[in-house]
């Protein structure tokens, strides 16, 4: 797919995505693993305010008052946690259901094309961002952007957080008219 | 005199209700491109301007991306939430 754009706005308002089947079957599973964890903090609000990842997606609204904070959060985690979930459940909606593991290995790099409405659109734009605040997370990535995780893992969550990154700018840069 | 009451209604009004702000923050994370789309997309600025507040959050390590009342400023910062920045509120001269 090398030398075509991934992401092309069509004059219905709707943008057609082209990836291999292999991405979208990459994609779908680490969306999948964010709606695990998203019910997981919807369920027990205990674990969404101890869990690092949730701080990230929910973080205090008040730097210097804990109250004030503590506050926002009770009044706004459930909604937020909800639309980031719904979102997921948008993306998760756009790739289909799941390819026969008996496939071939050419199969893998067969192209798909998805069409993502407006909705679709920001319903991306949005998870492919909470993908990522949860993989820098699990990288351990400082504030300076450098990543500290180690292990057999690193590379592979490397590469995924990468490429989310370089899709979300395609993404943005698709819409950006 | 009656203007002159008003004026004064208005500067208390002013004192008592300070203003607030929504800060966006600097993260490693979120990509600047994405991060101007925001500030487009919602707040409505050119891209001009949003294309600056993007690059004051970056270089500098925060931006004031809106002012107004404490409940208006918490809306925007559960909308950032939303839009996975790292925002918050506090009041104008903190």
């Amino acid at each position: 797919m090398s030398g075509l754009r991934r992401f092309t706005p069509h004059v219905s308002g709707f943008l057609f995505a082209r990836f291999e089947a292999i991405e979208v079957d990459l994609l779908r599973l680490a969306t999948s693993q964010l709606v695990d964890m998203l019910d997981a903090g919807a369920a027990d609000p205990v674990l969404a305010r101890s869990n690092g990842v949730f701080g990230r997606l929910l973080p205090d609204a008040y730097r210097d008052d804990d109250e004030a904070a503590a506050e926002f959060r009770r009044f706004t985690a459930p909604g937020l946690l909800e639309r980031k979930e719904h979102n997921a459940q948008i993306v998760l909606d756009t790739l289909g259901t799941e390819r026969d593991e008996t496939e071939t290995d050419d199969e893998e790099h067969q192209p798909v094309t998805i069409s993502l409405d407006p909705n679709a659109v920001q319903a991306w734009l949005r998870s492919l961002t909470d993908l990522r605040l949860t993989l820098a997370d699990r990288l351990q990535v400082s504030a300076d952007g450098v990543v500290h995780l180690e292990g057999e893992d690193a590379p592979f969550l490397r590469e995924l957080y990468d490429w989310l990154g370089m899709l979300q700018e395609e993404l943005v840069y698709a819409i950006d008219v | 005199m009656t203007q002159t009451a008003e004026h004064t209604e208005l500067r208390e009004h002013v004192l008592l209700d300070r203003p607030w702000v929504t800060l966006v923050w600097d993260d490693p994370v979120n990509l600047m491109s994405y991060v101007a789309y925001v500030f487009r997309s919602y707040f409505g600025v050119t891209p001009k301007q949003a294309e600056r507040l993007m690059l004051q959050v970056h270089n500098t390590g925060r931006a004031v991306v809106a002012t107004g009342n404490r409940e208006s400023m918490e809306r925007h910062v559960e909308a950032m939430h939303g839009y996975g920045l790292w925002a918050t509120l506090a009041k104008a001269d903190e």
